[in-house]
């Protein structure tokens, strides 16, 4: 085979298009020239860094919201032509005083929640420990020795669950301490990450994707059928995503956007 | 109000794909606004045309031949995306890429991903769009041969060949940035 006459199976044999003679055929090819055993790794890795380019590429918040809010998309529902008693008062009228206990239970329920002190969604928390640590108000148990630091995570949870753990090393940024933390009675393993200017701080603990707090923006992944839960406070970038049955916090002072595009790109379903 | 749930279904399943479109019509068109504009029509046309859809087929597929027939149908004409004279990169390759000024590939820094992204994304705007739209279909959206085939109209030979020689122009234009094995052996 003339390599001219490779290219195009090359192409096909990266993104696994070929029939079974083509993929012999071009394998042979492959064992006996290196030029075009070069190309193939050239195209492997060009496909690759594509893929992973067009991960980082999301659509903006302002388009979602566009989009969410053109009524030719999303239309409103359509009322009755009927009075506005008609529509709230049920027809039958032996159901009237359930109507008004239903009322008083929904205007007596919110008092009490309002009476109760505020706590402060877990979420939401976490950013606040990223800034005592980043401000030196928390200390943190320095190492840059990841194993050591999960195992004594792991430990102080009584094996119940393990940290999740990021490999960040490309962006030159590597662990360099953690902590347990106990927030409404819930114990969150913190990892801390730093190099080059930036610095993430990656939260585990045991939830639900209910722990997202309001603020978030959610972010569908169906390649990964993931979400991802996006919310920034105090200058501070978060994304939320679940693993099983952890919840992970990455905190960063990367822009919304970037930190979210990091997560989706290093996050693999469980 | 089956009906109007069932489109409800439709709509909250198909923004599923939104950050696929977007990333699709950036590649198609020269503005950022251009290309939320496109999104947001394909959105509006595939909702108009729902009852279409054949439940348990692929929607993804759907959605990006409604917003590449939009693309074709309203900009494709009118503002027709050519940075550089494309019958040059048919005739000669290398003519092509002079004529495209390479970066230089700067220091390794904490936003390298970025900037590769940055770069990926700016030498596929500059390739011609016949090589352009099988790569950001096959490379970026994971479609096979044969899904960009029928999105695009055209033969799936077409699609192997446009994707060989885009993948080339392209590959001329990174190499600088692009890992190979190669490369990653050598360092060690």
């Amino acid at each position: 085979m003339k390599c001219e006459d490779a290219r195009e199976l090359i192409t096909a044999l990266v993104d696994e298009e070929l029939s079974e003679a083509e993929r012999f055929s071009i394998e042979g090819h492959l064992k006996d020239c290196l030029r075009c055993r070069f190309v193939y790794e050239e195209e492997q890795a060009l496909k690759r860094e594509i893929r992973a380019a067009g991960f980082r590429l999301s659509a903006s918040p302002e388009l979602r919201s566009k989009i969410l809010s053109d009524r030719r998309i999303f239309p409103r529902p359509e009322r009755s032509s009927g009075s506005w008693t008609e529509r709230i008062l049920p027809a039958w009228p032996f159901l009237r005083p359930a109507l008004v206990l239903a009322l008083g239970v929904l205007i007596i329920l919110p008092l009490f929640h309002l009476m109760r002190t505020p706590s402060e969604p877990i979420s939401l928390a976490a950013l606040e420990i990223q800034k005592k640590i980043i401000g030196g108000e928390m200390s943190v148990r320095k190492t840059s020795n990841l194993d050591e630091l999960r195992k004594w995570q792991i430990r102080a949870v009584n094996g119940e669950f393990a940290p999740v753990a990021y490999d960040l090393s490309s962006m030159n940024v590597q662990p360099v301490g953690g902590v347990v933390q106990e927030v409404n009675g819930r114990k969150m393993l913190v990892t801390v990450y730093a190099g080059k200017g930036l610095s993430f701080t990656c939260f585990t603990f045991l939830g639900t994707e209910e722990d997202a707090p309001k603020i978030a923006s959610i972010f569908i992944d169906p390649d990964k059928k993931m979400k991802f839960y996006s919310f920034s406070k105090d200058g501070f970038s978060a994304v939320l995503h679940r693993e099983g049955k952890v919840i992970c916090i990455l905190v960063s002072n990367m822009s919304g956007d970037e930190l979210l595009a990091l997560v989706r790109a290093k996050v693999q379903p469980s | 109000m089956t009906r109007a749930l069932t489109r409800n279904a439709f709509s909250r399943e198909a923004m599923a794909h939104l950050d696929h479109l977007h990333r699709v019509a950036v590649h198609l068109v020269k503005e950022l606004q251009e290309a939320d504009d496109l999104v947001q029509e394909t959105y509006a046309r595939a909702l108009g045309s729902y009852e279409q859809f054949a439940p348990g087929s692929n929607l993804k597929a759907w959605l990006t031949r409604i917003l590449y027939n939009f693309f074709f149908d309203n900009y494709h004409i009118k503002r027709r995306w050519v940075s550089v004279d494309d019958s040059s990169a048919e005739k000669n390759e290398p003519d092509y890429w002079e004529k495209v000024p390479a970066e230089n590939p700067g220091p390794e820094s904490h936003l390298l991903l970025k900037e590769l992204s940055t770069k990926i994304s700016d030498a596929l705007r500059k390739i011609p769009e016949e090589f352009r739209l099988p790569i950001t279909l096959v490379d970026m959206g994971d479609f096979s041969y044969a899904e960009a085939a029928e999105i695009l109209s055209c033969p799936i030979g077409t699609v192997r060949s446009r994707l060989s020689r885009g993948r080339r122009l392209l590959f001329n234009q990174l190499k600088e940035y692009v890992a190979t094995e190669e490369k990653k052996r050598a360092k060690q």
